[in-house]
């Protein structure tokens, strides 16, 4: 007999933050800098926790060179070879610290990344991302590669639950993903039926982490800043993005003109576009849990990290959170219906 | 004294499956094929336990040819002639195990299902559909049809309780046909106000045919691989699918153009559309319970069912289903407010 757990749970459309008094006198007066000292890596992190996603159209190197100008990371994606990497750790030494390399569970992915690792000791961290974290296989992967790299800060996901973000830490992970199936161009809720509202998912996954010591990213379904902030809200450590930092300068793939308008290319990478491009097409077992969206093309990146900073800001103030590290005992969440006066615009 | 039940009844679009701990690999390890045993008729079944609807567009001898295939199952539509089913099992001997005969519980099918289950004795499973399974006159036509054929399979319906379940199956069911209203174009729910929300009618459904050793299809509802993957998993049997199969090369009907765009018909088995083409028009006593749309033309059905059945597979990976028979029993859904971001679509 099937199980229906009868608590509903909540996306960030649900919610909106209730404000509360505060002694800040401007948004000028928030850090957003956050200090982390990780678990199993014993390494430290200090910078704004925010990640561009290891996907091949945002997590780039282009990306990260100006993310790292305001501390932000970047999650970059598993498709560059090493001489590429080589010429970016060459010209830009300044970065590495802000990066990650980024690897499935295949044996062709960890020897690469091996090779970038090796090369390029000034790279800490490692994102291990497959699409189903639940499975044993990738647990056993885990604990390889943290008997490999006992230095190395883990990244390691997608989860939506508190046993399986512990089970993960406790096999050597420092940073657990969590997100399965909230991001704008996948499709698993409605391929597999499979999902976890993901305001919900990252707050229980958040107490289960920080029970052990180890932290939380909120990967996928933040749709503007206001959502950021939630993740923040809700006890991420870090946010990644993918949609919001899509059709930029900095993006991969080349601009598209049409009707006038200019536009660039943004899937998901599970997408027919993506497994056409790397795996030579989508197998006969398995469907594509991902979409290929046309983005209108934003310019450069750097008015958009400005535009989710001084958000958080905004919303920091509202909170009377000093720090965005106050930012989560700060927050209470209120349920509401609708997000906006819908009378002139759209969605978000 | 009208009565309020006051439990929130659950649509597909209300929950998502949480995901939990596997030792699979890869999705390519998952067993999608499961085997029966029917109560009444003591016949076996084996194969992919979905079913393409008994309506006109998507019941179709060409569509059965391509599901069996698959080892997947098609509810072939009661229109055709017995000569149109003689052809058909003469050209196609393999599709026979996997499909049923369809007919309504008026006399004139009676006949016909007679006579083509005489013809084609290859054929083992007999669909008995009517809009309204809860009339008497229904439990009476299944017991009858029971007695006339002992050893074949019937899947009767549609109903969506378990008292209902529990009747049709005493009577002589094997397999009952769970849903009324969920269809895309089924229009049964704005024009009576009647109906049950997909997910809890099958929920209850199955618990209630499962106590008695019977089985469920659910019939209506699905609009996409996961919407079938939370079917099984709570607790169907078999998944009937008519919207998700139409406009594909093996439907029937021709493919239109309108501005540029490809187009196939595709209505209810009540719709103005069907009533006209089989009963000459719209009985004055009834209101047309079905719609009909034009929908994308899709090209070959095969891709179709390769995108449904990695969907199927990819779920039980994540739910730790080594056979889609084990799905129900790993299935703990969540309830939600919205399936999927939007933002893009």
């Amino acid at each position: 007999m099937p199980h229906i757990d009868n608590d509903v749970k909540l996306d960030f459309k649900d919610v909106l933050l209730r404000p509360k008094r505060s002694t800040l006198k401007s948004r000028s007066e928030v850090d957003l800098t956050r200090s982390f000292s990780f678990r199993n890596s014993k390494q430290t992190y200090s910078g704004v926790p925010i990640i561009a996603a290891n996907m091949d159209t945002v997590g780039t190197f282009e990306m990260a060179k100006v993310l790292c100008k305001f501390s932000l990371f970047t999650a970059v994606h598993k498709h560059y070879s090493l001489v590429q990497w080589q010429e970016f750790a060459g010209q830009n030494p300044d970065c590495l610290e802000h990066l990650a390399a980024s690897s499935g569970t295949g044996s062709s992915d960890f020897e690469q990344l091996e090779q970038i690792l090796e090369a390029i000791p000034q790279v800490k961290y490692i994102c291990l991302d497959v699409a189903n974290g639940y499975s044993e296989h990738f647990v056993e992967f885990v604990k390889d590669v943290r008997k490999r790299f006992p230095q190395h800060t883990i990244m390691a996901g997608n989860v939506v639950t508190g046993e399986m973000v512990e089970e993960l830490i406790l096999s050597g992970a420092d940073i657990i993903k969590v997100g399965i199936g909230p991001g704008s161009v996948c499709t698993t809720r409605k391929k597999t039926g499979v999902g976890y509202p993901q305001l919900s998912a990252v707050m229980e996954c958040a107490d289960a982490a920080h029970g052990l010591k180890g932290h939380i990213i909120s990967d996928g379904g933040c749709s503007c800043p206001g959502d950021v902030a939630k993740a923040f809200g809700a006890g991420a450590d870090f946010v990644m993005l993918g949609g919001m930092l899509a059709g930029h300068s900095e993006s991969g793939g080349e601009l598209i003109e049409r009707d006038g308008k200019k536009y660039k290319l943004f899937y998901g990478m599970s997408s027919e576009m993506a497994m056409k491009k790397y795996a030579g097409g989508v197998a006969e077992y398995r469907a594509s849990e991902g979409k290929t969206v046309e983005v209108p093309f934003k310019g450069d990146v750097e008015h958009t990290i400005r535009d989710i900073l001084g958000g958080i800001r905004s919303t920091c103030t509202y909170v009377g959170a000093a720090k965005l590290k106050e930012l989560s005992r700060r927050t209470t969440f209120i349920r509401v219906t609708q997000q906006v006066n819908p009378i002139f615009s759209e969605a978000c | 004294m009208p009565r309020i039940d006051a439990d929130l009844k659950l649509d597909f679009k209300d929950v998502l499956l949480r995901p939990k701990r596997s030792s699979l690999k890869s999705r390519a390890e998952v067993d999608l094929e499961r085997t029966f045993t029917f109560r009444n008729s003591k016949q076996t079944y084996s194969g992919i336990p979905i079913i393409v609807a008994n309506m006109d567009t998507v019941g179709t001898f060409e569509m059965a040819a391509v599901m069996s295939q698959h080892s997947m199952f098609t509810a072939i539509h009661k229109h055709y002639s017995l000569d149109d089913w003689k052809l058909f099992a003469t050209n196609h001997p393999e599709c026979l195990q996997n499909v049923a005969v369809s007919s309504g519980s008026g006399q004139n099918d009676l006949e016909k299902m007679t006579s083509i289950l005489e013809a084609v004795p290859q054929v083992k499973f007999i669909c008995l559909d009517v809009a309204n399974g809860y009339s008497e006159h229904f439990v009476e036509f299944v017991k009858l049809v029971r007695a006339k054929f002992p050893e074949h399979t019937i899947m009767a319906g549609n109903v969506v309780t378990g008292e209902m379940v529990e009747e049709l199956i005493l009577s002589g069911a094997d397999i009952i046909k769970v849903g009324v209203g969920p269809g895309s174009v089924c229009t049964t729910r704005t024009k009576t106000g009647v109906g049950y929300p997909q997910l809890s009618a099958v929920i209850e459904c199955a618990d209630s045919a499962h106590g008695l050793k019977g089985h469920i299809i659910s019939d209506g509802g699905c609009t996409c691989p996961g919407d079938v993957a939370k079917a099984f998993g709570a607790g169907a049997d078999f998944v009937m699918l008519g919207g998700m199969f139409s406009g594909h090369t093996e439907c029937a009907g021709e493919v239109f153009e309108r501005n540029g765009r490809k187009l196939k018909l595709f209505y209810g088995m009540s719709s103005d559309t069907a009533m006209n083409k089989h009963a000459g028009g719209v009985a004055e006593y009834r209101a047309s319970e079905g719609k009909t749309v034009e929908v994308p033309y899709k090209g070959d059905v095969e891709n179709t069912i390769l995108d449904i059945l990695g969907g199927l597979r990819s779920t039980c990976t994540y739910v730790g289903a080594a056979k889609l028979k084990e799905l129900s029993r790993r299935a703990t859904f969540i309830r939600v407010t919205q399936q999927h971001n939007t933002v893009f679509s």
